[in-house]
């Protein structure tokens, strides 16, 4: 084999960061998200929004808990500060794209498995989102008995056949500790930390059922200059909302290979895993 | 339980030599739709056999019996069996009753053979005295059931708080001294707190605890706010500098943490409802903490998660397992005070009884380190609840023999699987 370029090569080449998210277009507009996390507090989000000169669109949402049937409802409060932080992330990359907070932590504290899942078929049928950002990573150990691991394989199949991307985030301690549904790499898209220059870079690098490494880096808050895969996540999510709000309905394999072709055109940036 | 209170029956014996009177009595009450038991014989000695074989509530009694035997005799004999019988003298000749001797013994009504007995007047007269009996019957076995149930629990208390004992080898207070003890001395962390939320039945609880084990008594940033609530998040040890410190965001600090140099922050596991956070703060030497630190961190809070397991969650867990004994306890002494208001309908007994055990299944759900099903706990108590009020402490003696030479004989065929 010779190392002229063929016409896939030609063909990839075009997909450059500059033409597609250098889109003005590319706003995140038209697309709904889903943030299944520890809810938001909108007045800090509607501040930041103001201050980087973009128009707030209210959040709407829900608050999940495993021990009450009924949803509660959302009243732009917080039950913890990771989940303002992740949607700081994906509206500095997106303005434009539209906000719903599954609020799956409550005031306990702390996420259940079964309330993670039922999160993830509202935001598919209720809210009809595109994509699903999910920085809070279930550890393997939570998973036991089998059954829980089983209910959330099927909500990520059914995502996957309803054309939702999921975005989750890779435990911090990677490939040590193993977190869901990230494992489930092949449909979704998982997500790693890794240092880069600015938030618009990523890498594609296959290892160890992870697929993507992102931007690590928050903007808001004492833990955001820490590196996590919480903050590597969201990253990821909002640069496919800007894609998406260019062509809607792309599917799961299409985002992949345009997030993959966009890396190969611009492999430089990346300073060192972590 | 509940089961037998909803389908009580009443058992009526009829006693009367005639055979057409008797037979007319048994169809008259088998045809009323009362489904009660009713047992019809012709002579006083059928009935102490019947009596004998199954608590009688209520006896129609002919006053003569023939064999010169009579019914207040009978029924005299019929009280050795069932003190609470209540009894109808049925007689021809109304001029011997004795009334004042027949109240005494337990007859509320006469009717007499000779004047308009009919069938309406017949259950009339029966159905006067079954509204009496049946309330006072529920009553009786509302009682013997609490009475049962209780004594059950007062058979299980002693074991569960030797098993408490056994597993609560170290006093809170002590377990975070210790804790802070070993964290403090590897890292130099001049100082420390540990956080503790928890939130169960709606009610949230966030207390700050210092490195001496004692709480901290000023006022806290809630929770939602908190850089504690962060950590938990992201599910690993973090370090925090005065620089990060100036971007608090959707985050507030608390009393404690205000004009810090340097926070290490550790989420330490320790399941149910409960986060625990472990926060130290400033080094000694110079320099803040390392990555060093972060990494001992980590594999402290495997230790610290243990240790505050024991002092925190089992701790809750047998709180909760007293209180729902004690309620268990608290409800049946003062139900079977007769004084009481008595609960007019069998629903009110059986929720009364749900409950009580779905607080016995939530205390024994929530151990920490559950090795037996809430379900399959709640069955092992019923069982020695009816080993021990039908065959007494023997058989349960007995039945702890079995389990042991059950285990003995298993840890021989496997000996991996011992403690």
């Amino acid at each position: 084999m010779n190392n002229e370029p063929t016409i896939f090569d030609e063909l990839f080449a075009k997909i450059r960061p500059e033409t597609l998210l250098g889109d003005p277009r590319a706003t995140g507009e038209g697309i709904s998200l889903a943030i299944i996390d520890s809810g938001i507090d909108a007045s800090i989000i509607a501040d930041r929004m103001q201050q980087n000169g973009h128009e707030y669109q209210p959040i709407e949402g829900a608050i999940f808990r495993n021990d009450v049937a009924d949803l509660g409802p959302y009243l732009g409060k917080q039950s913890a500060p990771h989940g303002t932080i992740v949607a700081d992330i994906i509206l500095r990359l997106a303005p434009r794209v539209k906000i719903f907070s599954a609020d799956v932590v409550g005031p306990g504290g702390m996420a259940e498995v079964e309330t993670v899942v039922r999160a993830i078929y509202h935001a598919i049928e209720v809210w009809k989102c595109k994509i699903i950002n999910l920085s809070l990573g279930v550890p393997e150990q939570k998973l036991h008995p089998i059954q829980k691991k089983h209910q959330i394989m099927r909500a990520i199949d059914e995502a996957y056949y309803r054309d939702v991307l999921i975005f989750a985030a890779a435990h911090n301690e990677h490939p040590i500790v193993h977190s869901y549904p990230a494992m489930f790499s092949p449909e979704l898209i998982s997500v790693d930390k890794a240092i880069f220059e600015n938030e618009w870079q990523f890498a594609y690098e296959l290892r160890e059922h992870i697929e993507f490494q992102a931007y690590a880096r928050g903007y808001l808050g004492p833990f955001s200059r820490e590196p996590a895969t919480s903050w590597a996540t969201p990253h990821l999510a909002g640069i496919a909302a800007k894609i998406l709000s260019l062509r809607p309905n792309l599917k799961l394999f299409e985002i992949k290979t345009i997030l993959y072709w966009l890396f190969q055109s611009s492999k430089n940036g990346k300073k060192e895993n972590q | 339980m509940e089961e037998s209170l909803v389908m009580i029956t009443e058992t009526i014996l009829i006693v009367d030599d005639e055979d057409s009177v008797r037979r007319t009595f048994q169809d008259w009450l088998t045809q009323s739709g009362w489904n009660c038991q009713v047992i019809a014989v012709g002579d006083a000695e059928s009935a102490l056999a019947a009596a004998n074989q199954q608590v009688i509530d209520l006896a129609i009694l002919d006053w003569n019996l023939g064999t010169g035997s009579d019914g207040l005799q009978l029924l005299e004999d019929l009280c050795q069996f069932h003190s609470e019988i209540v009894a109808i003298l049925v007689t021809g000749f109304a001029h011997q009753a004795t009334p004042l001797q027949a109240l005494r013994m337990g007859v509320r009504d006469y009717l007499d053979k000779n004047q308009d007995l009919n069938r309406d007047a017949f259950l009339a007269a029966v159905k006067r005295q079954l509204d009496f009996i049946i309330p006072a019957k529920r009553r009786r076995q509302w009682h013997d059931h609490l009475q049962a149930f209780r004594e059950a629990i007062e058979q299980i208390l002693p074991i569960v708080q030797t098993s408490a004992t056994l597993n609560d080898p170290v006093p809170f207070p002590e377990a975070i001294q210790e804790l802070f003890q070993f964290v403090q001395r590897t890292t130099r962390a001049m100082e420390g707190v540990l956080l503790v939320h928890s939130h169960e039945s709606g009610s949230e609880k966030f207390l700050a605890y210092g490195s001496n084990g004692t709480c901290i008594t000023s006022k806290l940033v809630p929770f939602s706010q908190s850089l504690a609530a962060s950590v938990i998040s992201l599910q690993e040890p973090a370090i925090l500098s005065a620089e990060d410190l100036k971007f608090l965001g959707p985050v507030q600090l608390q009393p404690f943490e205000i004009g810090r140099q340097n926070i290490l922050l550790t989420p330490m596991p320790v399941g149910g409802n409960v986060q625990v956070v472990l926060e130290l703060f400033d080094k000694e030497t110079s320099g803040g903490f390392t990555e060093e630190d972060r990494r001992f961190a980590r594999a402290a809070s495997g230790f610290g998660s243990e240790l505050l397991k024991q002092a925190l969650a089992e701790r809750q867990t047998h709180r909760v397992l007293f209180n729902a004994i004690d309620a268990a306890l608290h409800a049946s002494k003062s139900l079977a005070n007769p004084t009481d208001e008595f609960p007019t309908t069998p629903q009110s007994h059986a929720a009364t009884s749900t409950d009580l055990l779905d607080r016995l299944r939530e205390g024994f759900a929530a151990t920490s380190q559950q090795v037996v099903s809430a379900d399959l706990s709640v069955q092992l108590a019923e069982a020695i609840r009816l080993l021990a009020r039908n065959h007494g402490t023997a058989a349960v003696t007995h039945c702890l023999h079995l389990v042991e030479s059950v285990g003995k004989l298993l840890d021989e065929i496997n000996p991996s699987s011992g403690y």
